[in-house]
């Protein structure tokens, strides 16, 4: 039995488990002789608990029973994550909650790309509008969703629905759901996790010309194969490699990485070059935030000066490279390698969606599906001789629009909470979308389920993946550094001190401006300038 | 063929070029239109290559695209509409009666006209949103004829002042209403401003993306604003969907000016200058 | 006269006996000297709830500081953000970039524009004129918006057309919307393409206000070509034309959607605009105290454009009536 049958065998078996067609004996017995592992089992029984039966929300006590209701899911425009959590909201929890619940729902999905989504939803959101009944918010929007008080926070919620009492990757918890930092207040519920992965063209890396050449420039080390010469490689080691394969005059580049200056684009992959060689970016908490001598530190501007090296081996144009472009150049063969967030595994592999694993969705493009290997991002060695990987978080919390009607927020509760289902959650893992439930990530089916998810998972446990501020300033200060790191790639500003300096002097200030800090930016900051 | 024809054929071969090359970009756009996704992005670029009408296919399938293009039309000529009305009364006023003031307020008007949009969007947003007046229908479109206005007055009062008042006496002393007069007598004479500041008003409001992102809600959206939102599709730029979206968004401006060329001047300098080209 | 007389008796001839029953309250209505005020109401409302009250409010705004994703509320500043615009190199750096673009990008197009408006000058036999003209004027009606994001397509150096042609002709690829030396003059590349069909527009208005028996006279005289552009052209054309260049600078002054859909501002902040940092500070920040006093001053700005605009207009009518 392949694992895809198997999960189907196991969603199908979850669905009957559901229904209420098999007794929880009876579910047991299947579960044993499809051989599912223990933690599968485990989230068996999790859907027993909150089996329709069994639950509240029979149809004859759901207080919608009955009534047509319109949902509108505002995310992020053709980021395929996104569009499943809507995608499923219509294929299956609509069936389900007139079957199961008694009432009609509609959804409908409104979107914008993610450097202009936020003030879509904000724009909507200060006019006390529910018009967006669900928001899917990027991570580092919480706080300024959270804080004018147009999402609603969910501890109550979550305390009154066992359903959505869940242990997710810690690393999800503190991403998505959390503000302000370290407190306990949850605003969010795990939409999509992510985390940064390197996808590597295996049929250049396999190739034994390749290998030869690499082997005799190289004092003998081979290029890596597998996923495990991948977790033992650093950024030294692959430098060499992507210096390996660039060759403009073939029109291939050894590595590509964001560089843009649009939304968080060029932060995302440079904060792992500082995180992973101990840069810090901020210090202290509400209150005492300081960032004036902890941002432009040398650890970081040298960080700074390594990511920048980096444009050597990547094609044309990379400073213009958001998540889109890398998808475009991956996909037409310009780069050997390419760092990218993983929840784009299908996109990157040129796989067809909902088929068979291995088509090629656009034939004539040269990258298919059995060619591409997605691995951890390259290592940082530590002064130890220890191999170090702090990249940052991506993914997405769905979050509540705090000025729904009761109607409203009853669909969306149940929305989330039909989300959790394993049944659910396996579904969306088996099209490609990255889950942040532990218990699922847990199934040693799970890392077989899609090509990206065995990176994934390395990824977003031990610590090796963060996210940055969730505070409610957290646009102005990132359109500052966004600015001020794309002057320096671009050679407008030629110190990466420079830029680091401003960046830091101004967020201390916008920090300080609203009242977030009481440490002032320093008398040298009014001699900086980009 | 004599040396003078020839010479006429090169001129004119010449001002046909410099046509083409200034229309070139705009090609691209519609060649992309018709282009398999692969072509796009193909090195070197295709001039020539078997049109396929997918792209096509695909945006008419878009959830919201024919909503979202009826709002354009919707939205254009409905607050056009409400501007000319508006500013047809006014100019006739500031053209016949001079009220004091009038300089005062049509430069106001014209100075509003000339910021930035995202400086005029700033308190129009607030505004709304005290009001409540943000993402409704009524908002976007009076918001979009206030838009419309001070062109429309500076246009029809330019054509009004034109228009001897020995019209208004006459029809007057002969025993008309002075409504009679504005509607009937008045009014025929200036359908050229009328067209003017209906068509390029349309124009400007057809293109419009800031506002309608900002102040417009999902009931509101037009075209540009898809086109802006839209960009993305699978995670990577969808380059066929917004070349078939202009492609089929341009075609009526265009349109516009072909049909109404002799318009164009007046509109484009707002009836300060009147003329063909 | 006779034309004029022909045309009104018309319709009041016809005039049907309701029409003549209702003319009794409209007669009032003309006698009545609130009549011209009355025209006056739809556009007084439009003016007074779209124009005025936003005014107040933004310059009530711009004294306070007012965060809208804060919850803190908005408090009274005084001149503390207008203070902050005049300190701010950032600020002075765009509203001086923002000049440079409009310098360049007016100015190219003018020069363009009155060339190629010259050359199209006698063009009225030309075979479909019109259609000719319809394409060349095309670049100016269009939704900025798509333009923005087709030229990122354009200027691609991978696969880009004009990449293509560039490895042609000098051998070499350009990234044009990436380099620091390269952006900022291929946006301005992008709104002269735009508005040069405009000047040209302009021109061709101008060249066709002159005189046709000055023109008549010149030819006769057989006065050089250079010399009947400066004595004959030029005097009778330079308002219309004038004209012309102080519109474009207004709207180069506004320029917001072509930087912000190609080029975000970047790479760095060499193709920030004003009015790209007016929508950061209002709609990415959110900082609607700081946005408001920004935009007091780019309404001042602007309404310094228009009065001399307006300056232009009147010293033309009043040139008019002196002839």
């Amino acid at each position: 039995m392949t694992s895809q049958d198997l999960s189907t065998s196991h969603a199908a078996l979850l669905r009957d488990a559901m229904a209420g067609r098999l007794s929880r004996r009876q579910a047991l017995q299947r579960a044993v002789a499809l051989g599912l592992s223990a933690p599968a089992m485990a989230g068996l029984m999790t859907a027993y608990r909150s089996s329709p039966v069994a639950a509240q929300d029979a149809p004859a006590t759901s207080p919608l029973a009955g009534k047509t209701i319109d949902m509108s899911i505002l995310g992020i425009g053709g980021w395929p994550p996104s569009r499943l959590g809507v995608d499923l909201a219509t294929e299956l929890f609509k069936p389900y909650a007139k079957e199961t619940l008694g009432y009609d729902v509609n959804f409908t999905f409104e979107e914008s790309p993610f450097d202009q989504l936020f003030q879509k939803a904000a724009t909507s959101l200060q006019a006390e509008s529910a018009q967006y009944n669900i928001i899917i918010s990027d991570s580092q929007w919480l706080g300024a969703l959270a804080e004018p008080g147009w999402i609603l926070q969910l501890n109550d919620i979550i305390a009154e629905n066992p359903e959505l009492q869940i242990e997710f990757e810690p690393a999800a918890r503190e991403g998505y759901q959390i503000f302000p930092d370290g407190s306990d207040q949850v605003w969010g519920l795990p939409q999509e996790g992510d985390t940064i992965a390197l996808f590597v063209r295996q049929d250049l890396f396999s190739d034994q010309a390749e290998r030869d050449a690499f082997k005799a420039a190289n004092g003998g080390t081979d290029l890596p194969q597998t996923f495990e010469d991948w977790e033992q490689i650093d950024i030294v080691a692959f430098e060499k490699i992507a210096a390996h394969f660039t060759r403009p005059e073939q029109g291939l580049a050894g590595t590509a990485m964001q560089w843009s200056k649009v939304y968080d684009y060029i932060s995302c992959y440079l904060y792992p070059f500082m995180f992973s060689t101990g840069g810090e970016i901020i210090e202290g908490d509400v209150g005492s935030y300081k960032i004036e001598g902890v941002l432009d530190s040398q650890v970081n501007a040298d960080a700074m000066a390594l990511n920048k090296r980096f444009l050597d081996y990547a094609p044309n144009g990379a400073t213009n490279f958001g998540i889109p472009e890398l998808v475009d150049q991956f996909t037409t063969g310009t780069c050997a390698t390419c760092f990218q967030w993983s929840a784009l595994g299908p996109q990157m592999m040129n796989q067809k969606a909902g088929a068979a694993a291995g088509e090629a969705d656009d034939p004539s493009k040269p990258v298919t599906p059995e060619n591409v290997m997605i691995v951890a991002p390259p290592a940082f060695k530590q002064a130890d001789g220890s191999l170090k990987r702090v990249y940052a978080l991506g993914g997405q919390p769905w979050t509540i629009n705090a000025f729904n009607d009761a109607d409203h927020l009853q669909v969306a509760v149940d929305y989330m909470k039909f989300w959790y289902r394993p049944e659910t959650q396996l579904e969306f893992a088996r099209r490609g979308g990255n889950p942040s439930v532990k218990a699922t990530l847990d199934d040693p089916e799970f890392d077989t389920l899609q090509p990206h998810f065995r990176a994934f998972k390395y990824m977003i446990r031990e610590g090796r993946s963060r996210d940055f501020w969730h505070d409610p300033n957290y646009a102005e200060m990132l359109a500052t550094q966004q600015e001020a790191f794309s002057a320096y790639l671009t050679g407008t500003v030629e110190d990466p001190m420079q830029a680091l300096k401003y960046t830091a002097c101004e967020q201390q200030g916008i920090l300080f401006d609203g009242e977030r800090t009481e440490i002032e930016p320093s008398e040298a900051c009014n001699d900086v300038s980009l | 063929m004599n040396e003078t024809s020839w010479r006429q054929h090169l001129y004119h071969g010449l001002l046909w070029l410099i046509a083409l090359l200034f229309f070139m970009p705009v090609l691209w756009i519609f060649l992309a239109a018709f282009k398999a996704e692969g072509l796009l992005v193909s090195w070197p670029p295709r001039w020539f290559f078997t049109p396929t009408l997918d792209n096509l296919r695909d945006v008419f399938a878009r959830p919201g695209f024919w909503s979202y293009l009826a709002m354009s039309f919707v939205l254009s000529i409905g607050a056009v509409v409400i501007a000319l009305v508006v500013s047809f009364l006014a100019a006739y006023s500031f053209s016949r009666y001079k009220p004091t003031g009038t300089n005062f307020i049509m430069f106001l008007l014209l100075s509003v006209r000339m910021v930035p949009a995202t400086a005029v969007v700033v308190p129009v947003f607030l505004m709304y949103s005290a009001f409540g007046w943000s993402k409704t229908f009524h908002g976007m479109l009076l918001f979009y004829a206030m838009f419309a206005i001070p062109f429309s007055l500076w246009i029809l009062k330019g054509f009004l002042d034109g228009v001897s008042e020995r019209y208004d006496e006459t029809a007057l002393v002969n025993g008309g209403s002075r409504l009679h007069v504005i509607f009937r007598v008045v009014l025929p004479q200036v359908k050229p401003g009328l067209v003017a500041a209906f068509i390029f008003n349309i124009i400007f409001v057809w293109n419009e993306f800031l506002f309608n992102y900002l102040l417009g809600g999902k009931g509101t959206t037009m075209i540009p604003v898809l086109l802006a939102t839209g960009v993305n599709e699978g995670g990577s730029v969808d380059w066929t969907f917004i070349a078939s979206l202009s492609f089929i968004y341009m075609l009526p401006p265009i349109l516009a000016i072909f049909l109404f060329q002799k318009y164009l001047l007046v509109g484009m300098t707002f009836g300060t200058v009147r003329g063909e080209v | 006269m006779a034309q004029l007389g022909t045309h009104l008796d018309r319709p009041i001839v016809g005039a049907t006996p309701a029409a003549r029953g209702r003319r009794a309250w409209t007669r009032a209505l003309d006698d009545s000297r609130f009549f011209p005020s009355l025209l006056l109401v739809p556009i007084l409302i439009f003016f007074v709830v779209w124009n005025v009250v936003p005014l107040l409010w933004l310059v009530g705004v711009s004294f306070y500081r007012y965060k809208v994703t804060s919850s803190r509320e908005p408090s009274f500043v005084g001149w503390e953000n207008f203070a902050e615009i005049f300190q701010s190199t950032e600020i002075w750096r765009t509203l001086g970039r923002t000049l440079t673009f409009m310098l360049l990008s007016v100015g190219l197009a003018t020069i363009l524009g009155v060339l190629l408006g010259l050359l199209f000058w006698g063009s009225q036999r030309m075979p479909g004129r019109r259609l000719a003209l319809t394409l060349l004027f095309t670049p100016m009606v269009l939704p900025p918006v798509a333009v923005g994001t087709f030229f990122r397509l354009i200027y691609e150096p991978n696969f880009g057309v004009v990449n293509y042609y560039a490895q042609q002709i000098v051998g070499r690829r350009f990234d044009f919307l990436g380099d620091k030396d390269l952006a900022f003059f291929a946006t301005v590349a992008v709104d002269v393409w735009m508005w040069t069909p405009f000047m040209i527009l302009m021109t061709l208005a101008a060249l066709g206000s002159v005189p046709k028996a000055e023109l008549e006279a010149a030819e006769v005289d057989r006065l050089p070509w250079l010399q009947r552009l400066r004595y004959i052209v030029l005097p009778h054309g330079k308002f219309i034309l004038m004209l012309g260049i102080l519109l474009r600078t207004i709207d180069a002054f506004k320029t917001t959607d072509l930087p912000y859909l190609m080029t975000n501002g970047g790479p760095g902040n060499q193709t920030e605009l004003v009015g790209l940092s007016l929508y950061r500070t209002g709609f990415e920040a959110f900082q609607m105290g700081d946005a408001s006093s920004l935009a007091v001053v780019t309404l001042l700005v602007a309404i310094a454009f228009t009065s001399v605009y307006l300056y232009v207009l009147n010293y033309r009518a009043a040139r008019v009536e002196m002839r």
